[in-house]
């Protein structure tokens, strides 16, 4: 059959330019090899052009899926798995890295952006490092090639023809007619992507991901040829970068399950988050290692197998969240898409690799014979880094029990409660880096003396004992391990900042390192105080009694909250007013409000929690937060009615009978109730019935607040007529389903007794939970101020070469 | 002894430590039965929603409580009572597994996590069943 309308020569260019990617790549490697072995200028040559052509080849794929996804050519597998015609422009970028194969192909182009860096900056050990580069780029565009060698299929190729490539649709009936493109839809994007956190997150997280590559090639070629600390100088304000970017994709990682994932928090140790900090954690090490190397030496094999490490454990990190052997344990583990035995094969190569080039030099690394004084700067840095390994040690411990399981045979579950596990670990870990962070800078390199250094410190650590003693008064905090990481934040903050001040004379070019751990020890600062000072204001307040229910409900979290139902909230009044549809989102609207002492609701503010619903892929809930300067208000529905149900037949209920004072508040199903006053009234002013001079009328005078907060009055009537027959008058608003009848007064305690009926209505109502953070903003100024001193570093390095 | 090696043995002994004291951290995963033989002991345990069964879910009178029947791998089923808010889409999953402990006739979980192969398949035509691609031609045409 002739099929109409099909776009096939755009993927053929795109397969053209996968295997032109594959073949320069390989050529680059070759050459790059022979021109660093042979130091040959005509092979330096040849691979110089070969890795442009692999990255014009590299940029022509992006181009062409792209072009594909803007126009929405859904005969291709990868644009109808996702995107689909009703998706927004916007989210291009989303449906581009959402799959397997663009996130690989990211992932590549920024390793070809990198190395086109590296050649054209054309420094010492160019030919060597980007041999290594080119083998990585080899791996890593056998990845799309998707041909089968040996009936074993190597790659998966996004330029893949439904029709042509994959024989399961052949059958189904839309495939039968040859207009079938007219018809055709793509499955769409998973709704839980679609954000603009997905748009900026998977390219700075890839890119921090790419950059890893750098320090390791540098630190492979130093081995090679020889130069163990030649590469150092290079291969620094690439692996400042690399801490930076990569730090910033994790961090942006943690605001985007913060913002808009329903995990309760900004870091929920989830195997994927700890996948991408570990080989975070060993590189913030292996850098601090390269300065020691730099500056004094005798480091070389702890420092080479931690800079080594780290892109190795990006490979396993790939490997983790690739290969579906997170399955269980993961809330956002990615299935088997059948290139795990690559990316296995790719990760042990480069172990290999590493094991090799460590083992064949470790005799002639060089050495310092002269033993390390205890007052140095380099001991304490040397000390730190290796925290900063042990930490990671036991995070990539946790994280791999999958894998642990997988090898032994075992039935390993992680932890239960992931968080307090990670938590009680680490803690220990982040308050010893903290410490030597602080003072460390006030050593000097090679000696200094106790007393001099002993006397710098003095100042800075009485103010953060004052600082953080009047901290943890104030939010009462008395665990004692928070107690002293709180005190070695705020010592690590002020040390750096004296140093800075007073030793550096607040120099710019010098500030890099003082102003990241500054940035460092304000972000830690504000973890603490946001994790361990975060409040779940919606306990159950309601009048429903659950404790009967069973006696271990001490930790609830949800509250239900029926639509315009004003319940108390720790400040707040918090009532639910309803919900908006737009397109495939239903929006909640909760507002909080405040009283004011004359009785009123004020609204302070809404939030607008949601729901998106998909019927193919499942509806996606996403929390709304109200951002303050000391505190955010999170709020997240974790069930609603999403149909509209058919509204039951209204109807008043039975009477309740209570006995109140005046002031008293009563909460009732339509609004909020207080007995105003009760006095005499004359009965001349009584229109309802005739009444004689001598008859009694008692009026109870009730301000109702309905939900929307307006007030109504109600002047319900106590009656003795003839002295002896008593009868009410009632006084009912229907808008607020009420009636209420005064039946008596009770002259011992002043109270009266009325009787409520009220009309039953069957409400929406939404089962929600909200978190107070404090002080997360601390959190977030922290981050910023650290990506902002590795800046300086960088521009300073690169700069005057410091 | 040099400084650098009296660190390097606190390193490693420090390593260890935390090789048996994260993989002590863990629970297991295992099944009904063996969960009901140590009712003080947690588990995780994986199986699939009963559908059969009904599912009690009433927010009015406790939004953390929410009941149901699940089969385990070995096929045992249990009735399952989970101290949270019902999770939304529950009724899609087509894995699930639950953190907590057995108590008498019924497992008391306190976490769960669900899986919803839909999330993060590899596209098989199978998810768009050859009925619902026809309604969608129609409804198009």
């Amino acid at each position: 059959m002739k099929y109409i309308g099909e776009h096939l020569i755009v993927g053929q260019l795109g397969n053209f330019f996968v295997v032109t990617s594959f073949c320069f790549a390989l050529l680059a490697m070759l050459s790059y090899f022979y021109a660093s072995k042979n130091e040959d200028k005509t092979w330096k040559k040849l691979a110089n052009i070969s890795f442009i052509g692999h990255t014009a080849s590299v940029f022509g794929i992006v181009a062409v899926l792209f072009y594909m996804l803007m126009n929405q050519y859904f005969e291709y597998y990868y644009v109808w798995q996702h995107s689909s015609k009703a998706l927004p422009l916007r989210y291009i970028f989303s449906c581009f890295w959402e799959g397997q194969e663009g996130s690989f192909l990211l992932w590549t182009f920024w390793h070809t952006v990198l190395g086109s860096i590296i050649i054209w900056r054309n420094g010492k050990l160019t030919t060597s490092v980007m041999a290594i580069f080119s083998s990585v780029q080899v791996f890593l565009s056998s990845m799309l090639l998707g041909v089968y060698i040996l009936e074993y299929k190597v790659g998966s190729n996004p330029f893949t023809v439904l029709l042509r490539d994959h024989p399961e649709f052949v059958n189904l009936p839309l495939f039968k007619s040859a207009d079938y493109l007219l018809h055709l839809d793509g499955r769409g994007l998973n709704p839980l992507l679609q954000n603009y956190w997905m748009t900026i997150h998977p390219p700075t997280l890839f890119l921090g991901f790419a950059s890893t590559l750098v320090p390791f090639a540098y630190a492979l070629a130093g081995l090679w040829k020889k130069r163990y600390n030649e590469w150092i100088k290079p291969a620094m304000p690439w692996t400042i970068f690399s801490v930076m970017i990569l730090g910033t994709g994790i961090l942006m990682g943690g605001a985007w399950a913060y913002e808009a994932l329903s995990f309760g928090g900004f870091w929920a140790w989830d195997p994927v988050e700890n996948a991408s900090l570990v080989p975070w954690l060993t590189l913030v090490g292996g850098m601090h290692l390269m300065l020691i190397q730099e500056k004094k030496g005798g480091v070389s094999f702890t420092m080479f197998g931690l800079v080594l490490i780290s892109f190795i454990l990006i490979l396993y990190s790939t490997f983790l969240t690739r290969s579906g052997i997170l399955g269980d344990s993961s809330v956002h583990a990615f299935t088997d898409l059948g290139m795990s035995g690559q990316l296995l094969l790719y990760l042990l190569s480069y172990i290999f690799i590493a094991i090799v080039a460590l083992v064949v030099n470790y005799k002639s690394l060089p050495r310092n014979k002269k033993e390390e004084d205890l007052w140095t700067r380099e001991f304490w840095m040397f000390t730190g880094s290796l925290v900063l390994f042990i930490s990671s040690f036991q995070i990539l411990i946790s994280t791999s029990i999958p894998v642990i399981n997988k090898i032994f045979g075992s039935s390993l579950a992680p932890p239960s409660d992931a968080i307090s596990h990670y938590n009680s670990w680490q803690i220990p870990f982040v308050i010893l880096v903290l410490l030597f962070m602080s003072f460390s800078q006030f050593l000097k390199y090679k000696k200094s003396a106790f007393k001099s250094f002993s006397k710098a410190i003095l100042r800075s650590l009485i103010a953060a004992l004052v600082i953080s003693g009047a901290i943890g008064f104030l939010l009462k905090m008395t665990n004692p391990f928070e107690l002293f990481l709180l005190f070695t934040g705020s010592f690590a903050v002020l040390g750096n900042l004296d140093y800075w001040l007073s030793i550096l004379k607040g120099k710019f070019r010098h500030a890099g390192s003082s102003i990241s751990h500054i940035g460092f020890g304000v972000m830690m600062i504000g973890a603490l105080i946001s994790m361990s000072q975060q409040k779940n204001i919606s306990n159950n307040t309601s009048s429903f009694d659950v404790e009967q229910l069973g006696e271990e409900f001490e930790n609830k979290e949800n509250i239900l909250l029926m639509e315009n139902d004003t319940l108390p909230m720790d400040d707040y009044y918090v009532s639910y007013r309803g919900k908006e549809e737009e397109g495939v989102n239903v929006y909640f609207l909760v507002e909080y409000m405040k009283r004011l002492p004359n009785g009123d609701f004020e609204s302070v503010f809404t939030l607008r929690p949601r729901v998106q619903t998909n019927p193919r892929m499942g509806n996606v809930a996403e929390p709304d937060t109200r951002h303050f300067l000391d505190k955010d208000i999170y709020t997240h529905v974790t069930w609603a009615i999403l149909e509209e149900d058919k509204k039951d037949e209204e109807e008043y209920g039975e009477p309740e009978v209570k006995n109140v004072k005046v002031g008293d508040t009563l909460y009732l199903k339509q609004s909020i109730v207080i007995l105003d006053s009760v006095r005499r009234i004359l009965p001349i002013d009584i229109k309802q019935v005739e009444l004689q001079e001598s008859d009694i009328a008692v009026e109870a005078k009730l301000i109702a607040w309905d939900f929307n907060t307006k007030k109504h009055t109600l002047r319900p009537l106590f009656i003795v007529k003839d002295t002896s027959e008593i009868y009410g008058l009632p006084d009912g608003i229907e808008d607020i389903g009420l009636k209420v009848s005064f039946n008596n007064i009770n002259p011992k305690d002043g109270s009266i007794e009325l009787t409520f009926i009220q009309k039953n209505v069957s409400r929406d109502f939404i089962v929600m939970q909200a978190i107070v953070f404090p002080y997360i903003n601390l959190l977030w100024l922290g981050c910023f101020i650290m990506i902002i001193g590795t800046i300086i570093a960088i521009y300073s390095r690169v700069k005057f070469g410091k | 002894m040099k400084k650098t090696h009296i660190i390097g043995i606190i390193v490693i002994a420090i390593s260890i430590g935390v090789i048996f004291g994260s993989i002590n951290d863990s629970s297991t995963y295992s099944n009904f039965t063996e969960s009901s033989k140590n009712e003080q002991a947690e588990f995780h345990i994986v199986g699939y929603l009963n559908k059969e069964k009904p599912q009690v879910y009433e927010p009015q009178k406790n939004p953390d409580l929410f009941q149901f029947y699940m089969y385990d791998k070995d096929s045992v089923e249990r009735k399952v009572v989970l101290h949270k808010s019902k999770p939304q889409d529950f009724d899609r999953s087509e894995q699930i597994v639950i953190i907590g402990k057995s108590k008498k006739n019924e497992f008391h979980a306190d976490q769960i996590l669900m899986k919803c192969p839909s999330k993060y398949d590899n596209g098989s035509p199978e998810f768009q069943s050859p009925e619902e691609l026809e309604k969608e031609r129609t409804a198009n045409s």
